[in-house]
Order: structure tokens, then sequence, then C-alpha cells
């Protein structure tokens, strides 16, 4: 996979972050992944189809997720409900749109899906052929998302 | 009489977050929909003076809704509301009749702002 891909994701997160909740994230070093690895207790997953397809999913652990969506709502989260996990979905998908944004001015042109959200620490996530990068992002007092990026280049064959 | 104004987002989020903006500044929310096909059978049926329409949602995209809503009403208000920025999904979305492109994460006064210059007649 090609570090041009992740570069957007990295740059949407801090501008979208930044907006968002109003704090300065620090951007960690990226690393790869092996093919099969174990989500934390939060990932919110978007699907990316188009030029450029695959998913990236976006984890972090309860806490964190409990701290993001307060800030978003503006009220504190007691329990994890439809509307804080809608908050920290709508945090996924505004980053991937930004990202595309970034991407389409590369001259990829990409869509995205719905964000799905995944909970529970121990399961497993297979990118199957695609390998997984990884963006940890430190979030000042709200604590660290990280955003893996699974994404390829789909071959266009003339016919 | 305050604007009637339609939500069109499937996320629970944004439409609490839409709703709060629209009524503290006078708006009044009289429908809120949650994908494409909602929000063209609202629109029918609450003639709303202006919809929010997001893009990435299931069912129908908000770029199919508001061709739909277009062909109903020639003279429909939509205003995208999205985190799909490309260029090319904001010219497609122009082309089609939306009367603005807001970016996501937005601020307060960018909503207000749209809507008020768009409603301003």
């Amino acid at each position: 996979m090609k570090v041009e891909y992740v570069s957007p994701f990295a740059e949407a997160s801090v501008n979208v972050i930044e907006m968002l909740l109003n704090i300065r994230p620090e951007r960690g070093a990226l690393s790869a992944r092996p093919q099969i690895f174990t989500t934390m207790q939060i990932n919110i997953v978007c699907g990316i189809t188009g030029d450029i397809a695959g998913l990236v999913i976006y984890g972090m652990s309860m806490a964190t997720a409990d701290k993001i969506a307060s800030r978003m709502i503006g009220a504190p989260v007691v329990t994890f409900d439809g509307l804080a996990a809608s908050a920290i979905a709508e945090l996924g998908n505004m980053i991937s749109g930004n990202s595309l944004s970034l991407l389409s001015a590369q001259g990829y042109h990409c869509d995205i899906t719905p964000p799905t959200i995944i909970r529970g620490s121990n399961v497993k996530i297979t990118t199957l052929n695609v390998p997984a990068l990884v963006i940890p992002m430190v979030l000042p007092d709200l604590g660290e998302v990280e955003i893996n990026v699974s994404l390829q280049e789909r071959m266009t064959q003339a016919a | 009489m305050a604007k009637r104004i339609l939500i069109t987002d499937d996320a629970l989020f944004m439409r609490v977050t839409l709703k709060n903006i629209l009524t503290q500044n006078g708006y009044e929310v009289v429908g809120e929909a949650s994908n494409g096909v909602e929000s063209v059978s609202m629109y029918k049926s609450l003639k709303p003076d202006l919809v929010t329409m997001d893009i990435t949602m299931p069912e129908m995209d908000g770029i199919a809704a508001l061709k739909e809503i277009r062909a109903v009403d020639p003279n429909a208000t939509v205003v995208m509301c999205t985190a799909m920025g490309q260029k090319n999904m904001v010219v497609e979305a122009i082309q089609a009749g939306a009367k603005d492109f807001i970016v996501k994460p937005f601020q307060p006064d960018r909503v207000v702002e749209a809507l008020q210059k768009l409603l301003a007649a």
C-alpha cells in the first residue's frame, strides 16, 4: 500500500479534530499492521470505494469514545447510547470525507459508505491481501485514536 | 412566521446538532429524514421552505434525493450538508440544483448564514 493514500487521512484527522473538538492532536509514527489484528473497544469502520478501495477503521478505548462524544454533544455521556454512537460514527465519517477531498486533489476519486461501529476489544479483523498501516493520534485530555488504513488501488484494465 | 426546515441526515447526532442550531436561530424544524427516500416523501407531504441534505446515506443518497425533490418541485431550496467536499461532488450537486454546499465539520454560523441568505425574501 502506498503511503500517499495514508497521508490524506493523517492530515484530515488533524483538521477535523481541531475544528470539531477544539484541541490539537499529536500525530505518532506510522507503522505497518499484520493482516490480522485485534480491534480496540470501539471501532468505526468506513468503507472506501472508487479508484482506491478498502477499509479505514478508527479505533479507540471506551473511555476515549465517551470523552469525544461528550465534547461533540456538549453534555457528558453517561451511557454510550445511540446519540453517542452516532457522534463517534460521524467523527469517522467527517475524517473519511475530508480525506477523500484531499485524495481527489491527487487525482483519486472515491466514495465512502455510511460508517459502522464494532464494539468489543477481542474482535479480530483480517484485511486479506491488503496490509494495513496505522496512524496513532494522541488527543490531549481525551486519549488515543488509532487510524487503520487498508486501501488498494483498483487496477483499471483495458478491454 | 418561522421558516420551515426539513433536515436530512442518517446520523442522529447530526440531526440533533442541526436541529439545535436551527431552532436557536428562529427556524422551525418540521421534519427529520434519515435517508433520501424518507426525505423525498417528507418533502412532498411537508412542503418545507428549505431542505438540508447529507450525501452519504443508506437507501438513497443525497444527490439522488436532491434530483427527485427538484423533479417534484423545480423551485425547491436544498442545501447540501456533507463530509464529502470533493470538487466533483460539489459540481454535481450544484448542477442538480443545490443552492449551497456546506462541508462538515462546520461552525454553526456557516449554516445560519447560508439559510439567512437563501430565505431572506
